[in-house]
């Protein structure tokens, strides 16, 4: 059962990590927390549910599921990048320069706007999506791994070793590196910062897109008020991985999704959630910066 | 200039608040209570739906002591806080009786306010034995109660599923935690409990706890909660393998726990009443209701009857007075749409007919 226990923590975290990436990316280069990134994390959930369900209407997914799956979670990806990109130009870059309570606040309206805007257009009922893959998976020394779960597993462990690559290798990955070590003398050099924290915005929000698409498939319910807590949750992740760092944000998710099902099992099923806010208290006193975080120093 | 702006919208401000408090004393007002809003709204509105139907009839044959009825609607979100002030609105806009609240955890903390208010309160659903054991006059419910459910409960699963160990879960909410207590009480120690847990109310994840359970190897599982978390339970049961029939109680007993669901619904045990479709006093509800608002919910009948009750001992008492009102309730049998209904001194229905469901075919089937 320990091993059963493993790969649902791994699981969860696996979706968690997804989402603090998003937050991680933003509070990197902006040093703000994007408290509305929970919320596009639902909208993923949201836009896969209407894809698969528009897909199953034309028959795709009778055809083939993978290839149905892809088109969702891409679909959904590219609709998230738009949001995010969106919520960027209209809520925080008027009030970049502005003093740091001021985002903070229009993060807060962002995430109250978009939560009602899908209260309002899609229901504040649960919306079901009937399971679609099966739930036996082969069998791990005794444990079983559902497909969904392999599905969570595999593309976000490639979604990551991905984007790894792509800020550490790439030009424009370079030029967010520059762009969250100083703003100001990286536009001095000629990167057009603009651009490149929309990118950050679309990278955050599209992985959020996919943690939304994966829930959607794993638990087969999406409510409106469902990016609250996973925000919440994510957010601890990053902050426990030490936020503004990237493996430290998949690091804190995998950690959280361990901490909470192991308490779940073997401690108490109701104080989950406090074992993990615990757990980030703890880190956070021994080592402020979270786990793989940098100390700040005063630049000068 | 300024000041005459100002002024002037002062004074439209204090206009509007003598309109809101302007009463109409040429009404009689009628409270429906429930959660009309998240996760459970499904249930309020049909609680809703069904009162509203009841005052469109009285109202048709001329309302009540020759005045019209209207119905106050108020969402109390299934949180306890937000019952209060409900509550509290509806003795401010002087109601003289409310159908409600949806849950125990509303009922509860909302029953005394009314009782001191002096308004008469039917709960069509809250089945927690407290409610009526407060020594409230005024409290009344035409829905059974969670200890004659648990025992309902406890002896189905010892007589036909014969297990040697049973596993129990709930959702730590007045109704869930009460109703998983009486089931456990019931069994008594006839069979071993391995497994008594909470869990928490809107989490996605229960694969943890279902772990756990399946690690104790019970034969079947209780669960004491409502359809919304039952459905994403039994649905990440068969995730992590635990294939054994769970046990639950009325709270489940709605179409959207098996939409939640899908197939892994099939053969989940529910205890709830009769089926009213069966029954020919109810024939005329289900068909008008029907008409107007779609498919009854499980607890639109007890709304409607809870409605029909109040609205016909206001006309009996010829009276608003909820004192009154109470007394003739409690000395009368009444002939709802779901049968004969008498109370007890408590304020409980004298019979409360609980039955065994089962989900087959994605559709709950009353078991012989």
């Amino acid at each position: 059962m320990f091993v059963q226990q493993l790969i649902n923590g791994l699981a969860l975290g696996a979706v968690y990590a997804l989402i603090a990436l998003g937050y991680t990316m933003v509070y990197g280069i902006l040093q703000l927390i994007n408290f509305a990134h929970g919320e596009v994390y639902m909208l993923g959930a949201y836009l896969g549910i209407i894809v698969l369900g528009v897909l199953t209407y034309w028959g795709v997914t009778a055809y083939s599921l993978p290839v149905a799956l892809l088109i969702t979670v891409l679909v959904s990806m590219a609709f998230c990048a738009a949001y995010g990109a969106v919520i960027e130009r209209v809520a925080y870059r008027p009030i970049r320069n502005a003093s740091k309570l001021a985002p903070l606040i229009s993060a807060v309206g962002m995430s109250i706007i978009l939560q009602n805007f899908v209260m309002l257009s899609q229901g504040k009922e649960y919306k079901n999506l009937p399971p679609l893959l099966p739930s036996e998976g082969f069998s791990l020394f005794g444990a079983n791994v559902s497909p969904v779960q392999m599905f969570i597993l595999s593309a976000s462990i490639l979604i990551m070793v991905g984007l790894q690559f792509f800020v550490a290798k790439t030009r424009l990955g370079k030029a967010m590196r520059a762009t969250s070590q100083d703003r100001i003398m990286a536009g001095l050099v000629g990167i057009n910062i603009n651009q490149v924290i929309s990118i950050t915005f679309m990278i955050g929000s599209s992985l959020a897109a996919v943690a939304g698409v994966m829930v959607t498939l794993y638990y087969g319910v999406v409510h409106f008020f469902m990016g609250y807590l996973a925000g919440i949750k994510a957010f601890t992740a990053a902050v426990l991985g030490g936020i503004g760092s990237i493996p430290g944000a998949m690091l804190g998710g995998f950690m959280l999704g361990l901490i909470e099902n192991f308490c779940a099992s073997y401690i108490s099923s109701v104080y989950k959630d406090a074992f993990a806010f615990l757990v980030l208290i703890i880190t956070l006193i021994i080592r402020p910066a979270g786990l793989l975080g940098q100390k700040s120093v005063d630049k000068v | 200039m300024k000041k005459i702006i100002s002024v002037s919208i002062i004074v439209m401000f204090i206009m509007t608040a003598f309109g809101c408090t302007h009463q109409d004393n040429n009404v009689i007002r009628i409270g429906a209570a429930g959660p009309m809003t998240g996760d459970q709204s499904k249930m309020g509105v049909d609680l809703r739906n069904a009162v509203e139907l009841a005052v469109a009839e009285w109202n048709e044959k001329g309302g009540v002591l020759g005045k019209k009825i209207v119905l106050l609607a108020g969402d109390d979100q299934a949180d306890p806080k937000q019952a209060v002030s409900i509550a509290n609105k509806f003795i401010n806009q002087k109601a003289v009786a409310v159908v409600g609240h949806w849950n125990s955890s509303c009922s509860l903390p909302a029953s005394k306010y009314y009782n001191d208010a002096n308004i008469v309160m039917i709960s069509p659903a809250t089945t927690n034995p407290q409610l009526t054991l407060q020594g409230f006059k005024r409290v009344f419910r035409v829905c059974g109660t969670d200890d004659q459910q648990g025992r309902v409960a406890a002896d189905f699963v010892l007589s036909r599923l014969h297990p040697k160990r049973v596993a129990i879960i709930h959702d730590k909410t007045a109704y869930g935690q009460g109703l998983a207590d009486y089931f456990k009480k019931a069994l008594g120690d006839k069979v071993q409990v391995v497994y008594y847990g909470g869990i928490i109310q809107r989490d996605p994840d229960y694969k943890a706890v279902l772990t756990t359970i399946k690690e104790n190897n019970p034969d079947v599982y209780f669960f004491g909660g409502i359809y919304p978390e039952a459905g994403r339970l039994v649905r990440q049961a068969k995730e992590v393998d635990l294939n054994i029939p769970m046990i639950t109680g009325d709270g489940v007993f709605d179409p959207t726990f098996i939409s939640i669901a899908g197939k892994s619904a099939e053969g989940t045990y529910v205890t709830f009443g009769k089926e009213p479709a069966g029954l020919s006093t109810a024939k005329t509800f289900i068909e008008k209701y029907r008409a107007k608002y779609g498919d009854p919910g499980p607890y639109s009948i007890y709304a409607y009857d809870a409605a029909n009750i109040i609205l016909s001992s206001i006309a009996e008492t010829k009276s608003t007075d909820g004192g009154k009102i109470a007394e003739y309730i409690s000395k009368t049998t009444f002939h709802g749409a779901f049968g004969d209904i008498a109370f007890d001194k408590n304020g409980d229905v004298t019979k409360a007919p609980y039955v065994i469901w089962q989900v087959k075919d994605g559709k709950f089937v009353e078991v012989p």
